[in-house]
């Protein structure tokens, strides 16, 4: 592993422990992970393997029970709501599944919402929001409504709202997950573009052929981390 | 701050996007805020109705009557009392010592008329000294009658200020000859208007003031007899009290005996209408309180429906960075918006009701800028009472379980 790079993110031997009944899951087992700037990494698994709590918690939507995570050294497994709040607001940009847009506002408001929780004042916003749906090649769509939009469109601004905040990492739910191969493809093209211009990418999948894109990658199985290379 | 308005935006552009729904929920409210705003506002309106009614019989006067002034009138009780005789004020102004002036007050209703055009006038028959006992009006054109006027049963009147514009389109009646029960009498002096009122009779000004002694010489087979006796306002219990007493000796009643007349004084108005006053709002209070208490419930239901239509919107814009708070301002602004919406439709057509009702009637129903306040600060509350439950459910609620919602 190149240690010369930053480290953004660091976990050390967390565990998120749920009681379902008198059963105890482990859904994460003492897992460690250094995420250092301008990674791209994949994130694979089978179902109940723990990668989507591991990307709840890199996403700062859930603690873990046990273990220390620091993200830029902010000791962030100690953190308060409206503190993780912040964080995410920040630092983190969400690309879903399911586009998660907001049926009734337009493309650009779509965009605009992380900028809403910021302290950005409203012109400002606008002008960035329209920066941002420019780099992802929607400038003549701002005034859709996501039902106006394709698969691919929405899937691009919902890339564009993740950017919007110039977030530290960007992490990606099975972003192709509801796309056609086609618009699939292009979005995976887009994500290589925004990791040669410098963004960290953490993208969760169980597509292998999506996996090998990235340059890092990092599989689990049964709360644990099975490969990392 | 910035903040804060942020989050009002966004709860409020919920409201647009489900009209329907907000202006059925809402009704409920219009109509407690209507309800209350009209009962208000009727219940100001006539009491300044009566307190000018009040004027009328004044604060410093004693009305000697056969019969009370009562809403609760025992007819076969008091049928067979006598009347009231002319002759009772001598031992009045022999043994009072807070009486400071009497009269006679005759009265009936009496079918007048000028040239072509008729009416009926309320005719009152006194002495001389009435014209400085009269309360609420004065005179302000011409003349109350002399003491020699009275002395020679002179055909001289004065008028309230409606017959001015009944008869005369206007016109200054002094001097100007009407009939009276067919008799020709002349005007002589004009009273101050003093608008409807909400005693027997209803308007105030309706009236005709004559000598007593003409009065009697022309319309003796008509009317009721009243006296009329004068004291200082401080003085009107112990006054009623006296007088009384001295009605008993003049009636040569025994103690045993019940009073066969009556001693009334506005206030026996006042304590009654007072009463009703206490029941009519009491109830419009009630009825409002429970449609306000109703609407809550409805604002709260389509607060918890809204909450858990947009679950999954609450859970991304969590994921955005939206803290609990932020979420909590939306819901509680939409609440207190749908509030708002409905208390404004209320006043609003409260206004309308206002002005059509000036329209019609001569009524006035009072309507002020309090009242408006005192309604936007009630929709403020019950929309916060009515909202924070939802707001905080929503706010709480822990974004991964949000997003997964389908």
């Amino acid at each position: 592993m190149p240690k010369l790079k930053k480290e953004i993110i660091s976990i050390k031997s967390i565990s998120k422990i749920y009681h379902l009944g008198n059963n105890v899951v482990k859904a994460l087992d003492d897992v460690s992970i250094s995420i250092y700037e301008n990674d791209f990494i994949s994130i694979m698994g089978p179902s109940g393997s723990g990668k989507s709590t591991l990307m709840n918690i890199i996403g700062c939507l859930d603690v873990p029970t046990k273990g220390t995570y620091k993200f830029h050294q902010a000791l962030i497994s100690e953190m308060n709501d409206s503190q993780l709040a912040n964080i995410r607001n920040e630092k983190i940009g969400f690309v879903f599944q399911t586009f998660n847009l907001l049926p009734k506002l337009n493309a650009l408001h779509n965009v605009e919402i992380p900028l809403i929780y910021s302290s950005l004042h409203r012109t400002k916003r606008t002008k960035r929001a329209k920066e941002v749906l420019k780099i992802v090649g929607l400038e003549d769509r701002m005034t859709h409504k996501p039902n106006e939009l394709s698969g691919g469109q929405k899937q691009r601004v919902a890339i564009a709202r993740a950017l919007v905040n110039k977030p530290s990492i960007i992490l990606a739910d099975e972003p192709t997950g509801n796309l056609d191969s086609k618009s699939g493809l292009e979005i995976l093209k887009f994500f290589d573009q925004l990791h040669k211009a410098g963004n960290t990418i953490i993208v969760v999948t169980h597509e292998k052929s999506i996996a090998k894109r990235a340059k890092r990658r990092v599989e689990l199985f049964d709360g644990k981390i099975t490969l990392d290379e | 701050m910035n903040n804060i308005f942020k989050n009002i935006l966004i709860g409020l552009s919920a409201i647009r996007s489900n009209i329907t729904r907000v202006a059925l929920t809402s009704l409920g409210l219009t109509i407690g805020i209507f309800t209350v705003s009209i009962v208000t506002a009727g219940a100001s309106s006539i009491d300044k109705e009566f307190e000018k009614s009040m004027d009328y019989y004044g604060n410093d006067k004693i009305y000697v009557s056969t019969w009370p002034w009562s809403f609760n009138f025992d007819w076969w009780k008091y049928r067979n009392r006598p009347r009231i005789k002319e002759e009772d004020l001598d031992y009045i102004t022999q043994y009072s010592q807070y009486v400071t002036d009497v009269s006679i007050k005759k009265f009936t209703w009496i079918r007048s008329s000028y040239q072509n055009k008729a009416s009926w006038l309320q005719v009152n028959g006194v002495y001389p000294s009435y014209g400085a006992m009269l309360s609420g009006t004065e005179v302000t054109n011409g003349r109350f009658f002399s003491e020699n006027e009275w002395n020679l049963q002179r055909r001289v009147v004065i008028v309230g200020g409606t017959v001015r514009d009944g008869f005369f389109d206007g016109k200054d009646p002094i001097g100007k000859k009407i009939k009276i029960g067919g008799v020709t009498f002349e005007i002589i002096g004009e009273l101050k208007k003093q608008g409807m009122g909400m005693v027997p009779g209803g308007t105030l000004d309706n009236l005709v003031i004559m000598p007593s002694s003409t009065f009697k010489r022309i319309l003796t087979r008509w009317g009721f007899d009243e006296l009329v006796l004068k004291t200082e306002p401080e003085n009107l219990y112990k006054a009623k009290e006296e007088v009384g007493m001295i009605m008993r000796v003049a009636r040569k009643l025994r103690p045993n005996q019940e009073d066969d007349f009556a001693v009334n004084s506005a206030d026996a108005y006042q304590s009654q209408f007072d009463s009703i006053k206490i029941a009519i709002t009491g109830m419009a209070f009630m009825v409002t309180g429970i449609s306000l208490v109703v609407s809550a419930i409805g604002i709260m239901n389509v607060m918890f429906v809204s909450v858990r239509e947009r679950t999954k919107e609450i859970g991304l814009r969590k994921a955005m960075g939206a803290t609990n708070n932020n979420i909590l301002v939306q819901f509680l602004s939409e609440a207190i918006a749908i509030s708002i919406i409905g208390g404004v439709t209320g006043i609003i057509l409260v206004k309308l009701m206002t002005v059509a009702l000036a329209s019609y009637t001569s009524f006035p129903i009072e309507f002020d800028l309090l009242l408006i306040f005192y309604t936007f600060m009630v929709c403020v509350f019950i929309g916060i009472t009515s909202g924070i439950l939802p707001a905080r459910t929503a706010a709480n609620l822990h974004p991964i379980d949000a997003l997964r919602h389908e």
